[in-house]
Protein backbone atom coordinates (compact mmCIF):
# COMPACT_ATOMS: atom_id res chain seq x y z
CA UNK A 1 0.00 0.00 0.00
CA UNK A 2 1.59 3.46 -1.16
CA UNK A 3 -0.32 6.59 0.95
CA UNK A 4 0.76 10.23 -0.04
CA UNK A 5 0.60 13.14 2.50
CA UNK A 6 0.49 16.40 0.95
CA UNK A 7 1.72 19.30 2.10
CA UNK A 8 -0.62 21.99 2.37
CA UNK A 9 0.36 26.13 2.98
CA UNK A 10 -0.41 27.66 5.68
CA UNK A 11 -2.82 30.54 4.75
CA UNK A 12 -2.77 34.07 6.36
CA UNK A 13 -6.40 32.94 7.52
CA UNK A 14 -5.11 29.33 8.93
CA UNK A 15 -2.60 31.19 10.79
CA UNK A 16 -5.65 33.57 12.34
CA UNK A 17 -7.38 30.49 13.14
CA UNK A 18 -4.33 28.42 14.89
CA UNK A 19 -4.15 31.46 17.19
CA UNK A 20 -7.22 31.94 17.78
CA UNK A 21 -7.61 28.29 18.34
CA UNK A 22 -4.58 28.28 20.86
CA UNK A 23 -5.80 31.81 22.73
CA UNK A 24 -9.13 29.92 23.42
CA UNK A 25 -7.32 26.99 24.70
CA UNK A 26 -4.85 28.78 26.92
CA UNK A 27 -8.69 30.07 28.47
CA UNK A 28 -9.15 26.57 29.43
CA UNK A 29 -5.72 25.63 31.28
CA UNK A 30 -6.07 25.02 34.74
CA UNK A 31 -5.12 27.34 36.79
CA UNK A 32 -3.34 26.96 40.23
CA UNK A 33 -5.92 28.22 42.27
CA UNK A 34 -8.55 26.65 40.63
CA UNK A 35 -6.61 23.47 41.15
CA UNK A 36 -5.71 24.25 44.57
CA UNK A 37 -9.71 24.85 45.48
CA UNK A 38 -10.53 21.53 44.08
CA UNK A 39 -8.23 19.61 46.06
CA UNK A 40 -9.02 21.44 49.32
CA UNK A 41 -12.88 20.81 48.46
CA UNK A 42 -12.42 16.73 47.30
CA UNK A 43 -10.21 15.91 50.45
CA UNK A 44 -8.27 13.71 48.01
CA UNK A 45 -4.72 13.18 49.81
CA UNK A 46 -1.57 12.26 48.01
CA UNK A 47 0.84 9.87 50.27
CA UNK A 48 3.98 12.15 50.21
CA UNK A 49 5.54 15.22 47.65
CA UNK A 50 7.69 15.11 44.91
CA UNK A 51 11.54 16.42 45.63
CA UNK A 52 11.84 19.17 42.98
CA UNK A 53 15.65 20.79 43.22
CA UNK A 54 17.89 22.99 40.79
CA UNK A 55 20.54 20.20 41.01
CA UNK A 56 18.59 18.19 38.59
CA UNK A 57 20.74 15.31 39.28
CA UNK A 58 20.02 14.77 43.12
CA UNK A 59 16.41 14.58 42.06
CA UNK A 60 17.07 11.02 41.09
CA UNK A 61 18.46 10.07 44.91
CA UNK A 62 21.47 10.25 46.69
CA UNK A 63 24.00 7.79 48.26
CA UNK A 64 24.14 9.06 51.55
CA UNK A 65 22.93 11.83 53.21
CA UNK B 1 9.86 22.18 1.91
CA UNK B 2 9.43 20.92 -1.49
CA UNK B 3 6.12 21.50 -3.03
CA UNK B 4 6.00 17.49 -4.46
CA UNK B 5 7.45 16.23 -0.95
CA UNK B 6 5.56 13.05 -0.08
CA UNK B 7 6.44 9.79 1.75
CA UNK B 8 5.13 5.70 2.14
CA UNK B 9 4.03 4.10 5.08
CA UNK B 10 3.31 0.23 5.29
CA UNK B 11 -0.06 -0.70 5.38
CA UNK B 12 -0.06 -2.46 8.59
CA UNK B 13 1.25 1.06 10.15
CA UNK B 14 -1.37 3.15 8.53
CA UNK B 15 -4.46 0.73 9.75
CA UNK B 16 -3.03 1.20 13.20
CA UNK B 17 -3.24 5.49 12.29
CA UNK B 18 -6.47 4.80 11.50
CA UNK B 19 -7.53 2.94 14.73
CA UNK B 20 -6.04 5.54 16.62
CA UNK B 21 -6.84 8.64 15.34
CA UNK B 22 -10.35 6.86 15.78
CA UNK B 23 -10.11 5.86 19.01
CA UNK B 24 -8.75 9.49 20.43
CA UNK B 25 -11.77 10.74 19.18
CA UNK B 26 -10.44 12.34 15.77
CA UNK B 27 -12.26 9.85 13.59
CA UNK B 28 -14.18 12.11 11.63
CA UNK B 29 -11.51 15.09 11.65
CA UNK B 30 -8.80 15.94 9.61
CA UNK B 31 -5.21 14.25 9.66
CA UNK B 32 -3.68 17.72 10.35
CA UNK B 33 -5.86 18.63 13.11
CA UNK B 34 -5.15 14.93 14.99
CA UNK B 35 -1.68 15.03 14.67
CA UNK B 36 -1.20 18.62 15.85
CA UNK B 37 -3.16 17.78 18.90
CA UNK B 38 -0.43 14.82 19.12
CA UNK B 39 2.61 17.16 19.29
CA UNK B 40 0.82 19.31 21.61
CA UNK B 41 -0.16 16.95 23.99
CA UNK B 42 3.66 17.02 25.86
CA UNK B 43 3.12 20.92 26.38
CA UNK B 44 0.20 20.66 27.70
CA UNK B 45 1.26 18.07 29.97
CA UNK B 46 4.43 19.65 31.19
CA UNK B 47 2.29 22.55 31.89
CA UNK B 48 -0.44 20.50 34.15
CA UNK B 49 2.33 19.30 35.91
CA UNK B 50 3.72 22.05 36.86
CA UNK B 51 0.56 23.19 37.84
CA UNK B 52 0.25 20.43 39.94
CA UNK B 53 3.18 19.79 41.68
CA UNK B 54 3.11 23.49 42.85
CA UNK B 55 0.16 23.23 44.09
CA UNK B 56 1.01 19.99 45.90
CA UNK B 57 3.62 21.79 47.69
CA UNK B 58 2.21 24.64 48.81
CA UNK B 59 -0.54 22.47 50.63
CA UNK B 60 1.73 19.87 51.78
CA UNK B 61 4.17 22.59 53.18
CA UNK B 62 0.95 24.29 54.99
CA UNK B 63 -0.47 20.57 56.36
CA UNK B 64 1.84 18.11 56.40
CA UNK B 65 5.57 19.72 57.38
CA UNK B 66 4.80 20.29 61.22
CA UNK B 67 3.82 16.36 61.45
CA UNK B 68 6.80 15.10 59.23
CA UNK B 69 9.14 16.86 61.96
CA UNK B 70 7.17 15.44 65.09
CA UNK B 71 7.04 12.02 63.53
CA UNK B 72 11.03 12.17 63.17
CA UNK B 73 11.52 13.65 66.26
CA UNK B 74 9.87 10.39 68.01
CA UNK B 75 11.39 8.28 65.34
CA UNK B 76 15.00 9.15 66.22
CA UNK B 77 16.21 7.14 68.92
CA UNK B 78 15.00 4.05 66.95
CA UNK B 79 16.77 5.62 63.65
CA UNK B 80 20.02 5.43 66.04
CA UNK B 81 19.56 2.42 66.95
CA UNK B 82 18.44 0.50 63.84
CA UNK B 83 19.88 -0.43 60.47
CA UNK B 84 20.61 2.20 57.56
CA UNK B 85 19.12 0.88 54.16
CA UNK B 86 22.17 1.13 53.24
CA UNK B 87 22.91 -2.25 54.53
CA UNK B 88 20.56 -4.03 52.38
CA UNK B 89 23.03 -2.95 49.44
CA UNK B 90 24.38 -6.54 47.82
CA UNK B 91 26.80 -4.64 45.63
CA UNK B 92 29.41 -4.86 48.89
CA UNK B 93 29.88 -8.69 47.90
CA UNK B 94 32.38 -8.79 44.80
CA UNK B 95 30.14 -11.50 43.20
CA UNK B 96 27.11 -9.56 42.75
CA UNK B 97 26.08 -8.54 39.24
CA UNK B 98 23.15 -5.96 38.83
CA UNK B 99 22.19 -7.22 35.46
CA UNK B 100 21.77 -10.92 36.86
CA UNK B 101 19.05 -9.41 38.88
CA UNK B 102 14.88 -8.25 38.90
CA UNK B 103 12.49 -7.11 41.42
CA UNK B 104 9.22 -7.12 40.99
CA UNK B 105 7.74 -4.30 42.79
CA UNK B 106 3.75 -5.36 43.43
CA UNK B 107 1.73 -2.80 44.60
CA UNK B 108 -2.40 -2.55 45.23
CA UNK B 109 -3.91 -1.06 41.95
CA UNK B 110 -6.88 -2.48 40.64
CA UNK B 111 -5.23 -5.05 37.83
CA UNK B 112 -3.66 -7.32 40.75
CA UNK B 113 -7.03 -8.67 41.40
CA UNK B 114 -8.20 -8.67 37.83
CA UNK B 115 -5.80 -10.58 36.88
CA UNK B 116 -5.03 -12.55 39.11
CA UNK B 117 -1.31 -11.46 39.34
CA UNK B 118 -0.93 -12.68 43.05
CA UNK B 119 -2.05 -15.75 42.31
CA UNK B 120 -0.05 -16.30 39.40
CA UNK B 121 3.35 -15.39 40.83
CA UNK B 122 2.64 -17.22 44.14
CA UNK B 123 2.54 -20.37 41.69
CA UNK B 124 5.82 -19.30 39.74
CA UNK B 125 9.15 -20.12 40.33
CA UNK B 126 10.44 -16.69 40.24
CA UNK B 127 13.63 -16.65 42.26
CA UNK B 128 14.08 -12.86 42.24
CA UNK B 129 13.40 -10.22 44.67
CA UNK B 130 10.23 -9.01 45.85
CA UNK B 131 9.35 -5.59 46.89
CA UNK B 132 6.23 -5.22 48.38
CA UNK B 133 4.11 -1.52 48.85
CA UNK B 134 2.59 -1.55 52.32
CA UNK B 135 -0.76 -1.39 51.02
CA UNK B 136 -0.43 -4.75 49.29
CA UNK B 137 1.27 -6.62 52.10
CA UNK B 138 -1.47 -8.20 54.42
CA UNK B 139 -3.39 -9.33 50.33
CA UNK B 140 -0.12 -10.65 49.02
CA UNK B 141 1.00 -12.95 52.04
CA UNK B 142 -2.56 -13.86 52.00
CA UNK B 143 -2.17 -14.95 48.16
CA UNK B 144 0.87 -17.10 48.91
CA UNK B 145 3.35 -14.56 47.82
CA UNK B 146 5.27 -15.25 51.11
CA UNK B 147 9.20 -14.29 52.12
CA UNK B 148 9.06 -18.39 52.39
CA UNK B 149 8.35 -18.68 49.09
CA UNK B 150 10.48 -15.45 47.90
CA UNK B 151 13.41 -15.10 49.99
CA UNK B 152 14.42 -11.53 48.74
CA UNK B 153 11.16 -10.08 50.40
CA UNK B 154 10.63 -6.32 51.15
CA UNK B 155 7.85 -3.82 52.12
CA UNK B 156 8.36 -0.37 51.76
CA UNK B 157 6.57 2.47 53.78
CA UNK B 158 7.17 5.81 52.85
CA UNK B 159 3.09 8.07 53.88
CA UNK B 160 3.67 9.55 57.07
CA UNK B 161 -0.28 9.23 58.36
CA UNK B 162 -0.88 7.21 61.21
CA UNK B 163 -3.66 4.86 59.15
CA UNK B 164 -0.43 3.25 57.21
CA UNK B 165 -0.23 1.13 60.84
CA UNK B 166 -3.22 -0.70 59.31
CA UNK B 167 -1.20 -2.12 56.33
CA UNK B 168 0.95 -4.14 59.26
CA UNK B 169 -1.67 -4.79 62.24
CA UNK B 170 -2.60 -8.28 60.49
CA UNK B 171 -1.81 -11.72 61.97
CA UNK B 172 -0.61 -13.14 58.86
CA UNK B 173 2.09 -10.43 59.11
CA UNK B 174 2.94 -11.29 62.31
CA UNK B 175 3.43 -14.93 61.16
CA UNK B 176 6.28 -13.75 58.00
CA UNK B 177 7.32 -10.80 59.89
CA UNK B 178 10.58 -12.22 61.16
CA UNK B 179 11.68 -13.00 57.33
CA UNK B 180 10.36 -9.88 55.47
CA UNK B 181 12.80 -7.30 55.75
CA UNK B 182 11.41 -3.49 55.72
CA UNK B 183 12.40 -0.26 53.94
CA UNK B 184 11.05 3.12 56.40
CA UNK B 185 11.30 6.95 55.56
CA UNK B 186 12.40 8.70 58.89
CA UNK B 187 9.47 10.68 58.94
CA UNK B 188 6.71 7.24 59.09
CA UNK B 189 4.07 7.54 61.36
CA UNK B 190 5.66 6.20 64.86
CA UNK B 191 3.09 3.99 65.42
CA UNK B 192 3.06 2.46 61.67
CA UNK B 193 7.12 1.19 62.15
CA UNK B 194 6.46 0.08 66.08
CA UNK B 195 3.63 -2.62 64.51
CA UNK B 196 6.43 -3.67 62.21
CA UNK B 197 8.80 -4.18 64.40
CA UNK B 198 5.80 -5.71 66.35
CA UNK B 199 5.29 -7.94 63.55
CA UNK B 200 9.10 -8.93 63.65
CA UNK B 201 9.83 -7.03 60.96
CA UNK B 202 13.29 -5.77 60.48
CA UNK B 203 13.46 -1.79 60.35
CA UNK B 204 16.13 -0.02 57.60
CA UNK B 205 15.74 3.73 57.70
CA UNK B 206 16.16 6.27 54.70
CA UNK B 207 15.25 9.61 53.51
CA UNK B 208 12.57 10.54 52.24
CA UNK B 209 13.84 13.85 49.86
CA UNK B 210 11.36 16.63 49.60
CA UNK B 211 13.51 19.99 50.76
CA UNK B 212 17.16 19.12 50.47
CA UNK B 213 17.49 21.30 47.57
CA UNK B 214 16.73 24.45 49.75
CA UNK B 215 20.31 24.11 51.36
CA UNK B 216 21.78 23.40 55.09
CA UNK B 217 18.71 24.58 56.69
CA UNK B 218 16.04 22.11 55.17
CA UNK B 219 14.72 19.79 56.98
CA UNK B 220 16.73 17.01 54.94
CA UNK B 221 19.89 18.42 55.57
CA UNK B 222 18.80 19.24 59.11
CA UNK B 223 17.53 15.61 59.90
CA UNK B 224 20.68 14.43 58.22
CA UNK B 225 22.92 16.26 60.85
CA UNK B 226 20.91 14.87 64.10
CA UNK B 227 20.99 11.24 62.67
CA UNK B 228 24.65 11.19 61.60
CA UNK B 229 25.46 12.66 65.26
CA UNK B 230 24.88 9.07 66.75
CA UNK B 231 25.87 5.54 65.43
CA UNK B 232 25.38 6.41 61.39
CA UNK B 233 28.36 8.91 60.38
CA UNK B 234 28.00 8.16 56.75
CA UNK B 235 24.33 9.03 57.44
CA UNK B 236 21.36 7.24 55.20
CA UNK B 237 20.11 7.33 51.65
CA UNK B 238 18.24 9.33 50.30
CA UNK B 239 15.22 8.62 47.93
CA UNK B 240 13.08 10.64 45.90
CA UNK B 241 9.50 9.14 46.67
CA UNK B 242 7.73 10.39 43.82
CA UNK B 243 4.82 11.41 45.85
CA UNK B 244 3.91 7.53 47.01
CA UNK B 245 5.13 4.04 48.03
CA UNK B 246 4.77 2.86 43.92
CA UNK B 247 7.45 4.96 42.77
CA UNK B 248 9.25 4.92 45.90
CA UNK B 249 9.54 1.15 45.51
CA UNK B 250 11.08 1.49 41.94
CA UNK B 251 13.46 3.30 43.42
CA UNK B 252 14.29 1.33 46.18
CA UNK B 253 14.52 -1.54 43.80
CA UNK B 254 17.28 -0.22 41.62
CA UNK B 255 18.81 2.15 43.58
CA UNK B 256 19.40 0.48 46.84
CA UNK B 257 18.38 -3.19 46.29
CA UNK B 258 20.67 -2.63 43.02
CA UNK B 259 18.62 -4.94 40.38
CA UNK B 260 19.03 -3.83 37.01
CA UNK B 261 15.43 -5.00 36.00
CA UNK B 262 12.76 -3.84 37.68
CA UNK B 263 8.95 -5.14 36.89
CA UNK B 264 5.99 -3.34 38.44
CA UNK B 265 2.73 -5.02 38.97
CA UNK B 266 -0.61 -3.07 40.82
CA UNK B 267 1.05 -0.23 40.05
CA UNK B 268 -1.91 1.41 37.71
CA UNK B 269 -1.90 4.96 38.48
CA UNK B 270 -5.17 5.82 37.86
CA UNK B 271 -9.07 4.24 37.40
CA UNK B 272 -10.52 2.65 35.44
CA UNK B 273 -14.31 3.64 33.21
CA UNK B 274 -15.88 1.35 35.80
CA UNK B 275 -15.21 3.05 38.72
CA UNK B 276 -18.13 5.29 40.73
CA UNK B 277 -17.46 9.17 39.72
CA UNK B 278 -17.37 9.72 43.44
CA UNK B 279 -14.80 7.45 44.08
CA UNK B 280 -12.59 9.41 41.25
CA UNK B 281 -13.29 12.99 42.73
CA UNK B 282 -11.91 12.15 46.06
CA UNK B 283 -9.41 9.61 45.29
CA UNK B 284 -10.35 6.56 47.16
CA UNK B 285 -12.69 8.37 49.56
CA UNK B 286 -16.64 7.83 48.88
CA UNK B 287 -17.78 10.01 51.83
CA UNK B 288 -17.40 13.24 49.98
CA UNK B 289 -19.36 13.55 47.64
CA UNK B 290 -18.57 16.70 44.91
CA UNK B 291 -20.77 18.47 42.84
CA UNK B 292 -18.78 19.05 39.55
CA UNK B 293 -20.23 19.71 35.71
CA UNK B 294 -18.58 16.50 34.36
CA UNK B 295 -18.68 18.30 30.84
CA UNK B 296 -16.51 21.55 31.88
CA UNK B 297 -13.19 21.65 30.29
CA UNK B 298 -11.68 22.16 33.56
CA UNK B 299 -13.14 19.00 34.70
CA UNK B 300 -11.22 17.20 31.61
CA UNK B 301 -8.17 18.71 32.72
CA UNK B 302 -8.70 17.62 36.31
CA UNK B 303 -9.41 14.04 35.13
CA UNK B 304 -8.39 13.15 31.54
CA UNK B 305 -9.31 9.64 30.20
CA UNK B 306 -6.15 8.07 28.82
CA UNK B 307 -5.93 5.38 26.44
CA UNK B 308 -3.40 2.52 27.24
CA UNK B 309 -2.04 1.22 23.73
CA UNK B 310 0.06 -1.48 25.56
CA UNK B 311 -2.56 -2.79 27.16
CA UNK B 312 -5.34 -1.87 25.08
CA UNK B 313 -7.71 -0.08 28.11
CA UNK B 314 -8.44 3.15 28.78
CA UNK B 315 -7.57 4.64 32.35
CA UNK B 316 -9.49 8.14 34.17
CA UNK B 317 -6.77 10.13 36.19
CA UNK B 318 -7.61 12.42 39.19
CA UNK B 319 -4.96 14.52 40.21
CA UNK B 320 -3.33 13.14 42.61
CA UNK B 321 -2.46 10.10 39.77
CA UNK B 322 -1.76 12.74 37.49
CA UNK B 323 1.00 13.85 39.92
CA UNK B 324 1.99 10.16 40.78
CA UNK B 325 2.21 9.15 37.11
CA UNK B 326 3.82 12.37 35.18
CA UNK B 327 6.73 12.00 37.49
CA UNK B 328 7.26 8.37 37.20
CA UNK B 329 7.52 8.55 33.91
CA UNK B 330 9.56 11.26 33.75
CA UNK B 331 11.79 9.14 36.23
CA UNK B 332 11.95 6.11 35.03
CA UNK B 333 12.68 8.25 31.25
CA UNK B 334 15.82 9.75 33.58
CA UNK B 335 17.21 6.72 35.43
CA UNK B 336 20.54 5.40 34.51
CA UNK B 337 20.83 3.06 31.14
CA UNK B 338 21.55 0.14 33.44
CA UNK B 339 17.86 0.65 35.00
CA UNK B 340 15.28 -1.28 32.57
CA UNK B 341 11.77 -1.03 33.85
CA UNK B 342 9.19 -3.22 32.83
CA UNK B 343 5.27 -2.48 33.26
CA UNK B 344 3.43 -6.01 33.79
CA UNK B 345 0.53 -4.51 35.46
CA UNK B 346 -1.82 -5.06 32.58
CA UNK B 347 -4.19 -1.65 33.09
CA UNK B 348 -3.49 1.98 34.35
CA UNK B 349 -1.24 4.37 32.56
CA UNK B 350 2.13 4.14 32.37
CA UNK B 351 3.69 3.51 29.53
CA UNK B 352 5.69 5.11 27.17
CA UNK B 353 9.71 5.66 26.59
CA UNK B 354 12.09 3.31 28.39
CA UNK B 355 9.10 1.25 29.70
CA UNK B 356 8.49 -2.25 28.35
CA UNK B 357 5.26 -3.79 28.62
CA UNK B 358 4.28 -6.65 28.86
CA UNK B 359 1.88 -9.72 30.78
CA UNK B 360 2.96 -10.87 33.78
CA UNK B 361 2.98 -14.22 32.67
CA UNK B 362 5.24 -13.03 30.00
CA UNK B 363 7.90 -11.61 32.61
CA UNK B 364 7.88 -14.69 34.85
CA UNK B 365 8.92 -16.95 31.70
CA UNK B 366 11.48 -14.44 31.16
CA UNK B 367 12.84 -13.61 34.24
CA UNK B 368 13.59 -15.96 36.83
CA UNK B 369 16.63 -14.03 39.08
Amino acid sequence: MKANFNIKKNTESDETAKVNEKSTESKKELTESEFEEFIVKSGAKGSFMIFRSAKKEDELGLEEL
Amino acid sequence: MPDDFNFTIGETTFAKMLARKKEMGFGDKEWDKWLDYIFTQNDTQKSTQDIIERCMKKLYDEQFYDYWVQNFALNLNNIWNESSAKELDPTKGSSYKMQEHSALVIGRGPSIKKNKHLELLANSDYNGTIVCCDGALITALEAGVTPEKFSNFYVVTIDTQDVIKEWYDDPIVDKYGKKIKGVFSTVVNPSTVERARQAGIKIHWLHALFDHGEGKKSFNQTSALMIRAKNHPNGLPAIQTGGNVGTSSWFVSWQILKCSTVALIGINHGWTEDDPWEVIISHGKTSLPLDMDKNSPIFKKLFPKIYNPEFNCNCILDPIFQYYSIALKEFITRSPNWVNTINATEGGCIFGKRIKCVTLRQFLTEYHN
